[in-house]
């Protein structure tokens, strides 16, 4: 059963929901305002039944934030216990290395709209 | 009633109706001597002729010239599948736990490999109707389906009531690892520790201080004597049992895609089972869970909990019926991009050398190209870690103030994060 339901607005992706224009507009006047900051989507996996939606999808994180950091930052905004698990895929596909920074993981992953995407779940269950 | 399930048991390769028209086959040749045993496992197809090497928990076969070795070696594996007629759990409860049980029945395979590799050795090999150990006995009484038991469905069932899952609720690999770390403290007789490295981050510091938790108390309390009584015990414990470790299960749940497995951890995913340390993995494909114990090419290799067997009691004379606990035909495959992305992978260190090997062998395969790492190896937890929430994570309201009128227009605000 799952405990939580997303709230109606965010029940398209981000880049569902504004154009490529639309979103390379809002990095670009977002990093000129913020140039030490790395902007940072993060959605909740469609499928996922276990963890709670966020209240905020759009991020604006230090360079020097490790991954490690932005996890415990997340996984206390859901209140999780240190035993429930929590994964953050980047781009949909890999788990990123938890000793790396932002920096490091935006170098390599951002997307052409300046981005960083990533998603969360938890983990499958298994029975039928 | 047996239940024929083993999805797409074309078991690998091999298309369903490949299979079909094998059983039919089968069954058309033995129609007249039809046994329990030839039906049961009439459908499974046989071992494949490959030149390719076949993997199992650590060890390689050639599947042309030790086809007896590698079937002998699955066989010897503790079988766990869903069984009926046992006592209900929790007095009043599911005597059966056929439809729920599969992951529970996945743990108990992986942590039974981790007892057998702890008090047998990972070269034992089961024969029918050998006398058996008494060490043997002691591991399958602690999987037998009785409230008692160590690692029981009853105790597992019941110790997850405390993650959050009712008696009869599917489990994940994450939810079976964490029962059997909680399950594991009262079995004094193995001694375990065992561990679940969450976030896909593994810490050596971390796992040399719980199977060494003596190191630690040397330190804090030099000169007192009644620690110093702890010390003498765990010296007393180094000379009966090796050094002064606390065998390792350690436990690796992971997530290693969101619908599908992510291609890039497929070689990743096979080195697991060529590591001495293998335990194998726990997962499955969707809503199946299967205990994954080697691959051969492209093809897993697991035991199938799906299976319902009576429930066993131990014979009067000690000994215990375990022609069930043992699975005796060919091992089911299925090809690796099938497997769901959540899994759990163990490895069993017997001793500190063994983790040290571990270590390095994972630190060399980082290294190598090709394939990314499901997880990472750190010596010791980042110092940020401990004191996060110290951290000024609120945003920033002088920058908020600024944002919100730069992006007055906009439906969501960024949420601002500073150091």
């Amino acid at each position: 059963m799952p405990p939580f339901d997303r709230t109606p607005q965010q029940n398209k992706p981000f880049k569902q929901r504004k154009s490529f224009a639309t979103r390379k507009q809002e990095v670009a006047g977002i990093r000129s305002k913020f140039p030490n900051k790395i902007p940072v989507i993060i959605e909740r996996y469609e499928k996922e039944k276990y963890l709670p939606p966020l209240d905020k999808t759009k991020f604006l994180v230090p360079h020097e934030l490790t991954m490690t950091q932005f996890v415990t930052i997340i996984r206390n905004r859901m209140a999780l216990l240190p035993s429930q698990a929590f994964y953050l895929l980047i781009n949909n596909s890999g788990l990123a290395s938890m000793s790396l920074t932002m920096a490091q993981v935006y170098k390599d992953h951002q997307d052409e709209d300046g981005f960083l995407y990533m998603t969360y779940a938890s983990q499958e269950m298994f029975g039928h | 009633m047996l239940e024929w399930y083993c999805p797409s048991i074309g078991v690998a390769g091999w298309s369903a109706e490949n299979n079909k028209q094998d059983r039919v086959t089968i069954v058309g040749m033995d129609a007249a001597t039809l046994t329990y045993d030839t039906l049961r496992f009439g459908e499974f197809e046989d071992f494949p002729e490959t030149s390719e090497p076949v993997w199992i928990l650590g060890k390689e076969y050639n599947a042309l010239t030790e086809k007896d070795e590698i079937l002998s070696d699955v066989t010897s594996r503790l079988w766990f599948t869903y069984r009926k007629n046992f006592p209900p759990i929790g007095g009043t409860g599911p005597t059966s736990d056929t439809g729920w049980g599969c992951m529970l029945r996945c743990g108990q395979m992986i942590l039974g490999e981790a007892l057998m590799c702890r008090h047998l050795g990972r070269d034992w090999r089961w024969a029918r109707d050998q006398k058996q150990r008494e060490e043997y006995i002691s591991i399958l009484n602690a999987f037998i389906d009785k409230k008692d038991s160590y690692y029981s469905i009853h105790q597992i069932a019941q110790m997850g009531v405390g993650e959050g899952k009712p008696i009869g609720q599917w489990y994940g690999p994450n939810t079976v690892a964490q029962v059997l770390k909680k399950l594991a403290v009262f079995d004094t007789w193995s001694r375990l520790v065992v561990h679940v490295a969450m976030d896909n981050t593994v810490i050596i510091e971390e796992i040399k201080r719980l199977c060494m938790p003596w190191l630690d108390l040397a330190g804090e309390a030099e000169g007192e004597g009644e620690v110093n009584g702890c010390l003498e015990g765990a010296c007393a414990l180094a000379e009966e049992d090796t050094a002064l470790w606390k065998p390792l299960v350690l436990l690796i749940p992971l997530r290693l895609g969101l619908s599908d497995i992510n291609e890039a951890y497929i070689e990743t995913l096979k080195q697991c089972f060529m590591l001495p340390q293998s335990l194998g993995v726990i997962g499955g494909k969707p809503n199946s869970a299967h205990y994954f114990i080697g691959y051969v090419g492209e093809e897993l290799i697991y035991l199938d909990p799906h299976t319902t067997q009576p429930a066993v009691e131990p014979c009067e004379d000690g000994q215990v019926p375990d022609e069930t606990y043992h699975c005796q035909h060919p091992p089911c495959r299925m090809h690796i991009c099938e497997l769901d992305p959540s899994i759990a992978a163990g490895f069993f260190c017997k001793t500190e050398d063994d983790f040290d090997d571990w270590c390095m062998r994972i630190r060399r395969l980082s290294c190598k190209k090709g394939g990314l790492p499901m997880f990472e190896l750190v010596d010791s937890q980042p110092v940020h870690m401990v004191s996060v929430d110290t951290l000024n994570l609120t945003p920033d309201f002088s920058d908020s103030d600024r944002l919100e009128r730069f992006f007055d227009s906009e439906d969501e605000e960024f949420e601002i994060l500073s150091l």
